[in-house]
């Protein structure tokens, strides 16, 4: 009896590690595509915002921001939803430090618009959206 | 309305951007599509002047495959249509064999300097001095007929994709299928001991030099994209024999006799001491058999769910391409066999998905009966189907 249930644990637990390797294997990819996925929707959605405000104001925000700072001037004037997500933690974007790789900028007249998303550490561009060469991220 | 179904003939599903003409085009401003028979895009600068023109290959190359699924490929030119370089954009085979093709400089930069005519009219890489990449042959072919048969349909001509080719690997692969054959059914003893020539001639052959393993890799490349059975009609055959043989005949010819990874354990069972040697307990037995279902179940998971995630890495075969091998191939191939070294043939049995799915399509005897490898069978089936009904935004977000 001793030694089936012994058995039985052992498997039990060899199984458990098995699906955790698995579910290692198949967890990181999806969790980075997941990622992905919501970056490139929340770069649509402030490209949107950025839109409506250049509608509206005939020029684009004129100075450098972080994309934190970028969805906060956006929502305040109501070109964009409060409620945005960051993509990196999930958290509302405004009000939450955190991860935050989304770059906006502009030119000295602010005629154009920059949004870039650069890879963890580095200045390198994983994402760019901007008003003249990059307008989609296809 | 003429405009955008030019634009959408010539940039399809996946557009050129003014960034990647760039890299070779610096003064690159704008791209205007290119409505004529190029299909393709004029490159401006910043007046307005033509400083090059830019196309890809897909979707004219689309039915090109590789090891294991075609490439989009960019290809730029200057002003008097001469080529400034290529880039691979996308493509759907081993990643790790993509990367190798993409480092390597002399293959990439074999196209530049050359006329959009020239290139058009090429119709043997090798007598136009375009080589393929060590470790990467069938891929960087691939590349560069995407390329030849791109131009060549531009320019009026078919493009060289459509030939059915039987090359001398074909049929080594074939003599090696039949040579395996006559192993696992002639049993004649005065032709059974030269088994083991056969044995280093897999390992040495088909394992370093022409790197042609059965690999999950290879099998799923197939399934996206196509079978491409006139570019490589020896290793579609060899493919097919490894799943019909253990069928009709009951016999696992590839895994007993072909596989070189199969036939390099054999080799260490019989050299290391036999007290080296351990028996399995039961349990651990019960529980490694589950391995290689997990890892057809994170198979199913990459390909329908399109992860990023080198299917080469979780088994060992691409390791025996030496130069082109990623890390994690070789650590599973090396750990595969130090661990056979103790328990024999311990990869094959308890850690080989493409060995399970051979080992689950052989027929057995009279016994008629559901077995646990068939509800292993019928778990992997459950879950690809849910894969595939399922909308990918429930898992992807």
């Amino acid at each position: 009896m001793a030694k089936a249930l012994r058995s039985n644990f052992i498997r039990l637990v060899g199984l458990l590690v098995v699906i955790a390797a698995a579910v290692v294997l198949i967890g990181l990819p999806l969790a980075d595509k997941r990622t992905e996925r919501r970056v490139r929707s929340m770069l649509l959605t402030v490209q949107e915002g950025l839109q409506r405000y250049h509608v509206a104001e005939e020029l684009y925000p004129k100075k450098r921001m972080s994309g934190a700072e970028l969805v906060e001037q956006l929502a305040q004037g109501g070109f964009l939803e409060k409620t945005l997500a960051n993509p990196w933690n999930g958290l509302p974007y405004i009000g939450n430090a955190g991860e935050d790789r989304l770059h906006y900028r502009t030119n000295s007249l602010a005629e154009t618009y920059e949004l870039v998303v650069t890879f963890p550490g580095t200045e390198e561009a994983e994402f760019r959206l901007d008003s003249t060469e990059n307008q989609s991220l296809e | 309305m003429r405009s955008h179904h030019a634009n959408l003939r010539v940039q399809g599903d996946w557009p050129i951007t003014v960034a990647e003409v760039k890299a070779f085009l610096p003064g690159a401003e704008r791209l205007r599509v290119d409505p004529g028979p190029r299909a393709g895009l004029v490159v401006e600068g910043a007046a307005g002047e033509k400083i090059g023109y830019a196309v890809r290959t897909m979707p004219e190359s689309r039915e090109i495959v590789g090891y294991s699924g075609p490439s989009d490929v960019l290809v730029v030119f200057d002003a008097e249509d001469r080529g400034l370089g290529v880039a691979i954009r996308h493509s759907y085979d081993t990643p790790s064999h993509v990367e190798d093709v993409t480092r390597d400089f002399i293959f990439m930069e074999r196209w530049n300097g050359r006329a959009w005519d020239d290139i058009a009219e090429i119709t043997d890489l090798h007598e136009a001095g375009i080589y393929g990449v060590s470790g990467a042959t069938r891929t960087s072919d691939a590349v560069a007929q995407s390329i030849t048969h791109r131009l060549a349909l531009a320019a009026g001509g078919e493009g060289m994709s459509t030939p059915f080719r039987f090359g001398w690997r074909d049929g080594l692969l074939l003599g090696i299928v039949a040579l395996g054959c006559l192993f696992a059914f002639w049993k004649a003893k005065s032709f059974q001991r030269w088994r083991w020539l056969y044995s280093v001639g897999t390992i040495v052959g088909l394992g370093f030099w022409m790197g042609d393993l059965i690999a999950q890799s290879l099998l799923v490349g197939w399934i996206e994209s196509r079978v491409p059975w006139e570019a490589t009609p020896g290793l579609v055959i060899f493919v097919a024999a490894a799943f019909l043989l253990p069928w009709f005949t009951k016999q696992p010819v590839y895994c007993q006799f072909i596989c070189p990874h199969g036939n390099l354990q054999r080799w260490a069972m019989k050299v290391i001491p036999a007290t080296w040697k351990r028996p399995l307990p039961e349990d651990g037995k019960w529980v490694a058999r589950w391995i290689p279902v997990m890892l057809l179940f994170v198979v199913l998971a990459v390909s329908f769910l399109q992860l990023d995630l080198d299917l080469a890495g979780i088994e060992p075969f691409d390791a025996y391409l030496l130069k082109g091998a990623g890390l994690a191939t070789i650590v599973v191939a090396l750990v595969g066999l130090a661990i056979s070294l103790f328990y024999p043939m311990a990869y094959c049995k308890f850690g080989c998905p493409t060995g399970w799915l051979l080992e689950f399509v052989r027929r057995r005897g009279g016994k008629d009966h559901f077995s646990e490898r068939d509800w292993m069978g019928l778990a992997l089936f459950a879950v690809a189907l849910v894969l595939y009904l399922v909308p990918l935004t429930v898992f992807l977000g």
